[in-house]
């Protein structure tokens, strides 16, 4: 039960993490990183539950309601406030984007093969999940142009640190979560005013219009 | 026996070509194409004599200087051996009627040519298989060129072909002498028993994997291959995509699994990403390409590049401890190789009768010729439906297996395999799906619905030798797609002659994996898809209305009656593939609008061209031959004619030798 | 036996579960509907008519309707629905049944081509484009479904499933059942992918390969689309959800259960693919690669999960 919870967890952190790859809304974006931030908080219980510790699970929900809630929250009304509704043009097209997420799945799963060999248990064996979506929440970084994507596929980077963090470890102490968490907060909060400021600066935030500050 | 039958026929493959130099005109075409079939019947018994186990072998010290010629023909040397004679007779048979006009040279050269293809997978020494393989390289150029008083096209498609061929060659070479220096002899027996330093052996390797796959037309040495089959005259063409490229798959699984026994895991996986990448890169260009011979080239690419995954993976199998998949992965690998031979020749058969009813290879251009040509239609449709890899054709057996070697390699084989692999069931898997949407262009656009153009429209069916010739590949086809069984203890003797290990598949109407779980029939298949006919058959008869067909028109949507300027042609039917595989294909357009003289407004023409290059070429080989042209131009200065120039050069080049040998001793 | 009843299970039951979906589709509409009956009624009517011979078509025109009823039926008795052990199995396996039914779309296909009319043409183009993007997705579910059952033979994958009920919860299954569900509505022609009821040029696929047939040839064309749905339906629900599907050597009771469960799973998963239709909008035709990419993915992504998440 605890292994098919695990799995199901993981499943779908891995899936909302690279659907985000998949869909051009923006507001579908921001609502598949609120699914993100639950499969994560769902992950972190079911591992607390697990080993019996209610400190982990305090932390499971202090997690969910960070980023299930808060920063989707934030977010959604950053999109509320600005002009841009979709990602129309990425980079690499959708479907490109699809196929290469198929490949960093494949490579996070090759090189994290030692990690899961040092203590093999239900939990280490889904650190490829983890890795797969910092590798995914990169890719987003790279070729995704609005603001709104990028503090998403910054996000995405987070949580799966995180996930990684939860499960390799047998939980890191609530003091550093909570100071991490603040950290991506506060990132969260700055890359918000730099939105604002581009949108009123440019009337847009395609991040490639930031080459004309440079120039 | 196996030498008698080996040696009969490539003397029988002499006499043919002298004997064709020196008959009369008038039956030239029949003794050569009688001969070399006759030949080609014989390579047949050879192989399977030689799969069934007669092994067999000879020195012969006298017929070459220095090393003599060594020969031996053993289970894996037989199968291709037999694949060559099967398609030497279709093709000798096809081309006493479609050869007529060739010059004695082409009936004279063609059964060397057999001979050669007969004797390379023979050869047993390095020096045997180096001058076979020249042979072959030789007698094909010349092929090739058959046509060049036609068409200025076949000049440069032999220039491409001759680079190419022997830069493959220079590599091979280069990696055979390498690992005879190493072996202290040159008979494959010695290569064998050779303990070669990993460094060298892993030079060896690559050097062959490159030289024998430019044989095969893999990617991105391939460039030769929609160059050269296109302009080869169409029974020439056969026995380049059925029979010689074979030879490049001969030569790594010689070389690599047997002479070099295995090797580093890498090699394999590097093999196997060759052949992944030509299997989608060609059938993705076969798929947008319009014309019918360079349509079947790519496809060989393809195919050609399924075999080498397969072979890839029977490597990586061999030498991570799972024999059993091993062992299925070649057994796949090689009954392609059959099975591609079988549908490929019937392809380029019925195409080169389609060329020589109509004149063109244009699909655009074709259609209709399901009234005109009913014989090589029908026998185009069987090698299309085999070629696209749909029960009941004979490649869909050979991919069946080709997946079932791939999908069972589990984790337990390592990380390597188990991220590989499923990235290999993709690309087959996309690659089959590409093989039909191409192939159902090729018989959908070239031969059904009505002629696009006056060529076709005048086309008549091919004499009876031809259509005789086709008629027995199909019917190889046919044996192959519904009794895979017949050809497996000879693949499998071929198998167990380089890899060790319990044979891989076994049965009479099932095929049966052993080892892993899984069981298919294509026989019953065929016989359950036949009975559901007669059922629906039936059932129509009980319900349905009984009247006679009324003639009816086509939906024109009232606009009067259709021409065929409005039918679908191969480039609007591959418009979709090509939109959706945009960023690798690179298509490239232009418009020019011609303005009316008197206005800018008005426009008097609109002309829109739009071509598929093959990026590769434009990427790879443009700079490089570019690159090349300047360092001649720039040589070119040393020759400024004067004869006291050339002359010091030669002396300044004899001094320098002198001296460096001088301090070196 | 299995395969008989399998056989008339679909034949009959094909046409109502068309005519169900419709059914749903108008209430859910607001139109009053015309029953499920309708399909039916539509095919004896079409089957009484004269058959014609549209100008300059031949031989493959006419075969090709025979042939794709043909792959239908084929499938039908070939894959698991009532019981696991189906008749033909160990003769076909699941390539061989997504060959058969590719078989049956080629055949499509190409009577399309042969009329040489534009809409023909235009069918034939996408269909097959769309067959050739699908082959990966399906061969790469196949994939995850047989690492756990060690073997393609649908007979081993049901059974797995069977005997082990929670696995179908695991991600693997997951994953694969959406990579499915997606595959299945690319061939069967279903929105987003394409819209059944169309008949605007731009838009039509299946629709526009068929324009020419009529009477005969079109009810049994008409039958087959019918039969392939449910045919995959059917698959989707033994491969994902195989409860009351019978074992080997059971007795009538336990093939009737069977039956029943088939008729009840089925209808479902139809009434749910009917009531999705009625709030999507059918995707652009150059859309649909992305749709299938992501059904790839997922298909990959459930390969790797059974290596990780075992």
């Amino acid at each position: 039960m605890y292994v098919l919870l695990l799995d199901l967890a993981c499943g779908a952190f891995l899936l909302a993490g690279v659907m985000v790859l998949w869909r051009r809304a923006l507001s579908a974006i921001v609502w598949l990183f609120a699914l993100q931030g639950l499969a994560l908080a769902v992950l972190v219980v079911v591992l607390g539950l697990h080993q019996g510790e209610l400190e982990l699970i305090a932390v499971g929900a202090g997690v969910g309601a960070l980023r299930a809630g808060l920063l989707p929250y934030l977010m959604r009304r950053a999109l509320a406030a600005g002009g841009e509704r979709r990602e129309t043009q990425p980079l690499v097209n959708v479907a490109t984007s699809l196929l290469v997420a198929a490949v960093l799945a494949m490579l996070a799963y090759a090189v994290s093969q030692p990690l899961v060999r040092l203590a093999p248990s239900p939990a280490t064996q889904a650190v490829p999940v983890a890795l797969t979506v910092l590798l995914v929440g990169f890719f987003v970084l790279v070729t995704r142009r609005r603001a709104l994507s990028q503090v998403v596929g910054f996000l995405l980077i987070d949580n799966a640190v995180t996930a990684t963090a939860f499960l390799t470890t047998n939980g890191v102490p609530l003091v550093v979560e909570l100071g991490v968490s603040l950290d991506v907060l506060l990132a969260v909060l700055v890359l918000q005013v730099l939105t604002t400021r581009m949108r009123a600066a440019f009337g847009g935030t395609d991040l490639d219009e930031l080459r004309e500050l440079h120039d | 026996m196996t030498g008698s039958l080996l040696a009969t026929a490539s003397g029988l493959c002499v006499v043919t070509a002298a004997a064709a130099l020196f008959v009369p005109d008038r039956i030239r075409a029949l003794v050569a194409g009688l001969g070399t079939a006759a030949a080609g019947g014989f390579g047949v018994a050879a192989g399977v004599a030689a799969a069934l186990g007669g092994r067999w072998s000879v020195w012969l010290p006298e017929l070459l200087p220095l090393a003599g010629v060594r020969l031996s023909l053993d289970a894996l040397g037989g199968v291709f051996v037999a694949v060559t004679g099967g398609v030497a007779v279709c093709t000798a048979l096809y081309a006493i009627g479609y050869a007529r006009e060739h010059g004695r040279v082409v009936h004279g050269v063609l059964p060397l040519f057999v001979a050669s293809l007969l004797l390379v997978p023979a050869a047993a020494s390095v020096s045997t298989l180096l001058v076979a393989w020249e042979l072959m390289a030789l007698t094909s150029l010349l092929l090739v060129l058959a046509e060049h008083a036609h068409r200025p096209e076949v000049g440069k498609a032999g220039v491409w072909y001759a680079v190419m061929t022997h830069l493959g060659f220079a590599a091979v070479l280069a990696g055979l002498a390498l690992f005879a220096a190493h072996a202290g002899g040159e008979s494959f027996d010695q290569l064998r028993a050779a303990q070669l330093p990993p460094a060298a052996r892993n030079v060896v390797f690559l050097a062959t994997l490159i030289g024998f796959a430019s044989k095969a037309g893999i990617v991105p040495l391939h460039v030769w291959l929609p160059r050269a089959h296109p302009e080869a005259p169409s029974h020439v063409s056969a026995l380049m995509s059925a029979a010689m490229v074979n030879m490049g798959v001969y030569g790594i699984v010689r070389v690599g699994l047997d002479l070099l026994g295995g090797g580093a895991p890498w090699w394999w996986l590097v093999t196997l990403a060759a052949g992944a990448l030509s299997a989608l890169y060609g059938i993705l260009q076969a798929a947008v390409s319009s014309d019918m011979k360079r349509l079947l080239g790519y496809s060989t690419t393809e195919n050609m590049g399924l075999v080498l995954l397969g072979v890839g993976a029977a490597g990586f199998f061999a030498v991570s401890a799972t024999p059993v998949l091993a062992a299925l992965a070649l057994t796949a690998a090689l009954l392609h190789v059959v099975n591609h031979a079988g549908f490929k020749t019937l392809l380029f058969l019925a195409a080169g009768s389609v060329l020589r009813a109509t004149g063109v290879r244009d699909l655009d251009a074709l259609g209709g010729l399901r009234t005109r040509m009913p014989s090589t239609t029908v026998l185009f449709a069987v090698g299309a439906l085999c070629a696209s890899a749909l029960p009941p054709g004979n490649a869909f057996v050979s991919e069946w297996l080709l997946l079932q070697s791939l999908i069972h390699a589990l984790p337990a084989s390592g990380v390597a395999g188990a991220v590989t692999m499923p990235l290999a069931v993709g690309v087959i898997a996309l690659s089959a799906g590409l093989a039909v949407a191409t192939f159902v262009k090729a018989f959908g656009v070239g031969f059904l619905a009505r002629p696009r153009g006056g060529q076709a429209e005048r086309a008549t069916e091919s004499p009876a030798t031809m259509v005789s010739g086709m008629a027995v590949a199909a019917l190889c086809c046919a044996v192959l797609a519904l009794a895979p069984t017949v050809v497996l203890p000879a693949l499998t003797a071929a198998v167990s002659a380089v890899l060790a290990g319990p044979p891989a598949v076994s049965g009479q109407v099932r095929l049966q994996l052993n080892g892993v779980i899984g069981t298919i029939s294509p026989l019953l298949i065929a016989i359950a898809l036949g009975a559901a006919v007669a059922l629906l058959l039936g059932a129509l008869r009980l319900v349905a209305n009984q009247r006679a067909r009324r003639r009816a028109r086509l939906w024109d949507c009232g606009a009067g009656p259709m021409t065929p300027r409005m039918e679908y042609t191969a480039t609007s039917f591959a418009e979709p593939l090509q939109r959706v595989f945009d960023d690798v294909l690179a298509p490239e357009s232009d418009v020019d609008v011609t303005p009316v003289k008197e206005s800018a407004y008005l426009v008097e023409r609109v002309r829109f061209q739009s071509r598929i290059p093959d990026r590769i070429e434009h990427r790879l080989y443009r700079p490089v031959l570019a690159a090349t042209a300047a360092l001649g131009r720039s040589a070119r200065k040393l020759a400024n004619g004067s004869v006291h120039h050339y002359l010091a050069y030669g002396f300044a080049a004899l001094t320098g030798a002198l001296i460096i040998l001088a301090v070196l001793r | 036996m299995t395969a008989l009843i399998q056989v008339i299970l679909v034949v009959a039951g094909a046409p109502l579960l068309v005519g169900m979906m419709r059914q749903i589709r108008a209430r859910l509409e607001g139109r009053a509907g015309a029953g499920m009956g309708q399909p039916w009624r539509d095919l004896r009517k079409l089957a009484r008519k004269q058959p014609i011979a549209p100008e300059g078509t031949g031989w493959v025109f006419r075969l090709a309707p025979l042939l794709l009823a043909a792959t239908a039926v084929v499938a039908a008795a070939a894959v698991p629905l009532v019981a696991t052990d189906a008749p033909l199995d160990g003769v076909s396996d699941l390539f061989a049944v997504v060959a058969l039914l590719a078989l049956g779309s080629v055949a499509l296909a190409l009577g399309g081509l042969d009329t040489g009319t534009a809409f023909g043409g235009m069918g034939a183009s996408r269909e097959v484009t769309i067959l050739a993007l699908v082959e990966p997705t399906i061969l790469v579910s196949v994939f995850a479904l047989s690492v756990r059952a060690g073997s393609t033979n649908l007979a081993a994958i049901v059974g797995s499933v069977a005997e082990n009920p929670w696995a179908v919860l695991s991600p693997v299954s997951l994953l694969a059942a959406a990579a499915l569900a997606i595959v299945t509505i690319a061939e069967t022609g279903r929105i987003p992918v394409d819209n059944p009821s169309t008949h605007l040029e731009l838009t039509m696929i299946h629709e526009a390969m068929v324009l020419e047939y009529a009477g005969p040839d079109l009810a049994l064309i008409e039958w087959a689309s019918a039969a392939r749905l449910s045919v995959l339906l059917g698959l989707l629900a033994s491969l994902f959800t195989p409860w009351g599907i019978a074992g080997a050597d059971v007795g009538p009771l336990a093939l009737l259960v069977a039956c029943l469960a088939l008729v009840v799973k089925v209808a479902v998963l139809g009434a749910l693919l009917a009531a999705g239709e009625v709030f999507m909008a059918k995707l652009r035709l150059f859309r649909v690669p992305e749709l299938l990419a992501g059904s790839f993915l997922m298909a990959l992504l459930a390969v790797a999960a059974s290596f990780f998440l075992p």
